[in-house]
């Protein structure tokens, strides 16, 4: 029968080896932060250049009907609130701050994933929906002259596509997404728990 | 070099062996422990210039290492959590059984658990003051005392079991 002092001494006769140096921690921590930015830098940038693209569609390509322009206001629209919330989950992400407590880390962290899980299934319906509505607005004038194969080709393509998008890429992605962030969401409650049990 | 490296290399010197203790009474795995340990001073890295000496740096970096082993997501998560327990009960009788068998014993004690206990017993096994465990999980002094004697008094008997079979 042993008891806590015994457990104490097996513990401090224990020791481990760091595999780590210095100098190798300091060269990961810098390549990391370097790949971190650019990534969140390229991504930006990305959506920076479909917005600009299609200003310039608007500025130097002149189009007959209204509901062309509508459409492309739709499209410039869309694109810009897109970027407007990948920088502010980039922002969110970013925010996540490891130095606070882990009782108020725990409060915090809960709320940006449950939060992240709410903008992915609400706002992509908003977002297909306006890109829909955009590339229909957009093509009444545009495929007004193509052939009719033509016509019913880029038709065809565009409808695979957003079905394409909206089922087997869009399940892809949240399956990857969402089965982490559930689990995080499990655990965090779980130790979420365990702080509260602290304070009663 | 600039100064900002050298103060880095200096924290990782002083504190990485402690950290990797934390980390490995956590995850029972050394292979996870190393990529916590490279984790937590990523983030010490990247956050290095918020720290205003309001407590001491190990303080600091102990609770940035608390906050990312909480957050640690096995690859096999899917398991539940009785199943993970097991695993890493078996790897630890594995990497222990030839060097130290107390040593494995006291792991699969560790390793029975709750996350945030494994954490606060790491720390008081690693003979940190009560004060600054306070101060990295963000309790009371009072409420720690209590909870260390529970943790302390369900170690001790888990570890007992154990030691029967």
């Amino acid at each position: 029968m042993q008891e806590f002092n015994d457990i104490e001494a097996i513990w401090a006769k224990h020791t481990v080896e760091v595999s780590i140096s210095a100098d190798e921690m300091l060269k990961q921590a810098k390549k990391e932060v370097r790949s971190i930015r650019s990534k969140s830098l390229f991504n930006i940038f990305g959506m920076a250049l479909s917005f600009f693209m299609i200003v310039a569609v608007w500025l130097f390509l002149s189009f007959q009907s209204f509901t062309t322009y509508i459409g492309i206001s739709i499209f410039i629209g869309t694109v810009g609130v897109y970027t407007i919330i990948l920088y502010n989950n980039y922002r969110i992400i970013a925010k996540n701050d490891f130095t606070l407590n882990p009782n108020q880390f725990i409060t915090q962290l809960k709320r940006f994933q449950t939060n992240k899980i709410a903008l992915y299934s609400k706002f992509y319906w908003l977002y297909t929906i306006a890109l829909a509505l955009a590339m229909g607005l957009f093509f009444i004038e545009v495929l007004d002259n193509f052939e009719l194969w033509l016509k019913i080709t880029v038709i065809s393509v565009t409808v695979v596509w957003f079905i394409f998008s909206s089922t087997f890429l869009r399940k892809a992605f949240i399956k990857k997404d969402e089965e982490k962030v559930n689990l995080l969401i499990a655990k965090l409650e779980r130790i979420g728990k365990q702080f509260n049990l602290e304070k009663d | 070099m600039d100064q900002k490296d050298i103060l880095f290399k200096e924290i990782f010197d002083k504190n990485s062996k402690k950290i990797f203790h934390l980390c490995y009474g956590y995850t029972g795995d050394k292979d996870a422990a190393n990529d916590l340990l490279q984790e937590t001073f990523l983030k010490v890295w990247q956050n290095l210039e918020k720290f205003r000496n309001k407590s001491l740096i190990s303080t600091w970096i102990y609770r940035i290492a608390v906050n990312t082993c909480l957050t640690y997501l096995r690859a096999e998560k899917r398991q539940a959590k009785e199943e993970l327990t097991d695993n890493i009960v078996e790897n630890k009788i594995e990497e222990f059984s030839e060097k130290n068998e107390q040593v494995a014993l006291l792991y699969q004690s560790i390793a029975k658990l709750e996350e945030n206990d494994r954490l606060i017993i790491t720390m008081v096994l690693d003979e940190l003051p009560y004060q600054e465990i306070a101060e990295i999980s963000g309790i009371s002094e009072g409420n720690l005392r209590v909870k260390i004697h529970r943790i302390k008094q369900k170690l001790t008997e888990l570890y007992n079991q154990h030691a029967r079979i």
